[in-house]
């Protein structure tokens, strides 16, 4: 059935077409410009791999640093002689955690939070508990795992 | 994966005789070397993604681009003709002694 | 679409009856040359996307000289379209600058830097050399934007492109010492050249360049377009700017931008090997194009002419060549009254055959 008036008038199409289409355009071209903005490494490792020898003869009740990812890690050689691995990072605002041997606690600056040597919060505003990882040596190598990831190392 | 496992048993097999030693000596050391090559010309850098997967995307995306921009540039026109279509008829000025509504 | 509500919220807000009116009152004249009016835009065009793709792509950059060359190599090779968008930055530099050069030497030989003869459409008699002075000094900043912008790269051409041309500004006389130094930030091309550099590059000339150019447009609404003295009585009508000249200039900007993302895309620039400070520089090494016609010139000059130092009478030469290009509004005397002035027309040629002939021969040697 042919209708004897157009549903739209020239300028409506005209102009729906051209705005439809620079949105189109401006957008694509954006979200590649946005993509190369945002940056590109920024997630979590899944495991990260040390040289055994620097991290097994820390003393007693101490902690020595290490990187995860970009973020601070912290390999424990607690007073009962286990060594344990943890995520250096508050669980409130991310502030990196200190460990203070006289208490055996960790402690945050920021917000005056306390962890006891498990990670549980014992005071401050903290919400969760620290994060431990899991810790495997091969070899020469000490392996730190996200709990529940299996580690394939590259052979190498 | 399968490609060196093959190897590795030719090799195995090739100890048994002593000339084979000799043989495997070299293959290895020149595979060494073929290894190092790439390393050696390290001032050549990527500055293209030499995949042809990627590559492809690429151009597709070149393609895509270049469709966007004819498009735009054929409705600017369209609204070009337009707009002088109105224009040269004359109903875009205003009207030296229209009344006003008072 | 909302755009009447927002159109309504800003008129409750604010007059707009000023901005309307010269809107409607732009008018472009139409004749032979008028195609060369689309130049100033376009060059306006390619540097905002100059703007852009260097603002992004200064999240990743190091500016430090041990580690420069290697953040340009993880750009490109471990970022999103890393490649992509320092081949785009590098495309839209050599277009905008081209295009630059098109649009200054397209107003000296349309002598757009005169006063304007009694045409009755147009609002300003004014003469117009502040529109010439404008642009020769962004002229002299886009080609500093575009040499410090290479030496960022930091590597062997750079580095030895940066030595020769902060020493041949070093051979002017009495003030050459003192714009070497500043220049380089001290007696040689070291790493702190390279901190100085990117100063320049990324906050020093960009304001500079907002400025001015903010200027410069403004100056053009101000005094209109320019007609050429021969065009003057052949200007058969005048089209409105809004929206006949601005959609063609879309047009325009948009084959420019397909042009940029091809060359992008099919001829990425290489990267040299990282400059070492102590090493001799590479064999046969040639500026930035738009430096060959210099480079050229300074090969005329013999080392050593009548016992003077032949680099500094090079310097000085070329340095009175451009003080003069710099200065022909105001020697014209005759454009100034609006009359036709041949002899300025043929300065004005052989300075554009100059500059073409000797970038193609620095080009073919």
């Amino acid at each position: 059935m042919k209708l004897k008036f157009s549903l739209i008038s020239r300028r409506q199409f005209l102009n729906t077409l051209f705005g439809g289409w620079v949105v189109a355009f401006l957008s694509g071209s954006f979200y590649a410009l946005l993509k190369f903005a945002f940056p590109t490494l920024g997630k979590e490792p899944d495991f990260v791999v040390l040289n055994a020898k620097d991290f097994l003869d820390i003393p007693f009740n101490s902690v020595k640093p290490f990187a995860w990812g970009g973020k601070l890690g912290f390999i424990f050689k607690r007073p009962d002689n286990k060594t344990v691995a943890l995520k250096g990072v508050c669980t409130h605002m991310e502030c990196n955690i200190a460990y203070k041997p006289e208490d055996k606690k960790f402690y945050c600056p920021c917000h005056k939070g306390w962890f006891d040597m498990d990670g549980k919060v014992l005071e401050g505003p903290p919400p969760k508990p620290l994060e431990f990882f899991e810790l495997t040596q091969e070899g020469e190598k000490l392996i730190v795992a996200k709990k529940g990831i299996k580690v394939e190392l590259p052979k190498a | 994966m399968f490609k060196s496992t093959t190897i590795h048993k030719k090799m195995l097999n090739c100890l048994c005789c002593p000339y084979a030693y000799i043989k495997t000596l070299i293959f290895f050391l020149i595979m060494l070397f073929l290894g190092d090559i790439p390393l050696l010309a390290q001032e050549n850098v990527e500055v293209f993604p030499s995949a042809p997967y990627d590559r492809f995307i690429i151009y597709q995306a070149l393609v895509l681009f270049w469709i966007g921009i004819i498009g735009l540039i054929v409705i600017i026109k369209m609204k070009l003709k337009e707009i002088e279509r109105i224009q040269d008829m004359g109903i875009d000025k205003e009207e030296k002694d229209i009344p006003f509504l008072d | 679409m909302s755009c009447q509500r927002l159109k309504n919220w800003i008129e409750d807000r604010y007059d707009l009856d000023g901005l309307r009116g010269f809107a409607k009152h732009k008018l472009i004249p139409v004749h032979r040359y008028e195609v060369l009016y689309y130049t100033g835009g376009l060059a306006m065009f390619l540097f905002i996307i100059q703007f852009i793709t260097g603002m992004v792509l200064s999240f990743y950059y190091i500016p430090y000289f041990e580690q420069a060359h290697k953040s340009i190599i993880e750009i490109v090779t471990k970022l999103n379209m890393g490649w992509f968008f320092r081949s785009l930055h590098h495309w839209g530099a050599q277009l905008s600058i081209g295009v630059l050069f098109i649009h200054v030497f397209s107003t000296l030989l349309l002598k757009s830097y005169r006063k304007p003869r009694e045409l009755l459409w147009i609002t300003g008699l004014k003469p117009r050399e502040l529109l010439w002075i404008t642009g020769f000094i962004l002229l002299g900043i886009s080609i500093f934007f575009g040499l410090s912008g290479y030496f960022l790269l930091w590597d062997e051409r750079a580095f030895a492109a940066v030595r020769v041309a902060t020493g041949g500004a070093g051979n002017l006389p009495v003030i050459g010492g003192f714009i070497k130094s500043f220049l380089r930030g001290g007696i040689d091309v070291t790493g702190d050249t390279l901190t100085r550099f990117y100063a320049f590059h990324v906050s020093v000339l960009p304001i500079l360049t907002l400025i001015l150019m903010g200027i410069h447009i403004a100056l053009v609404q101000y005094h209109g377009m320019s007609v050429p003295i021969s065009e003057e009585k052949n200007v058969r009508k005048h089209v409105p700017f809004f929206p006949n000249v601005l959609y063609k200039d879309f047009i325009i900007w948009l084959v420019a931008l397909g042009v940029v993302v091809t060359l992008s895309i099919l001829m990425p620039p290489e990267i040299g090997k990282k400059a070492d400070t102590l090493a001799a520089p590479p064999e046969n090494i040639k500026p930035e194009w738009y430096f060959l016609f210099l480079f050229q010139t300074l090969k005329l000059f013999p080392g050593d002419l009548m016992g003077l130092n032949g680099e500094m009478i090079a310097i000085v030469l070329i340095s009175l060549g451009i003080l003069f290009f710099f200065l022909i509004p105001f020697f014209d005397r005759r454009s100034a009254r609006g009359e036709k002035s041949p002899v300025f027309t043929w300065i004005g040629i052989i300075y554009t055959a100059y500059f073409i002939v000797m970038t193609i021969i620095g080009f073919l040697t």
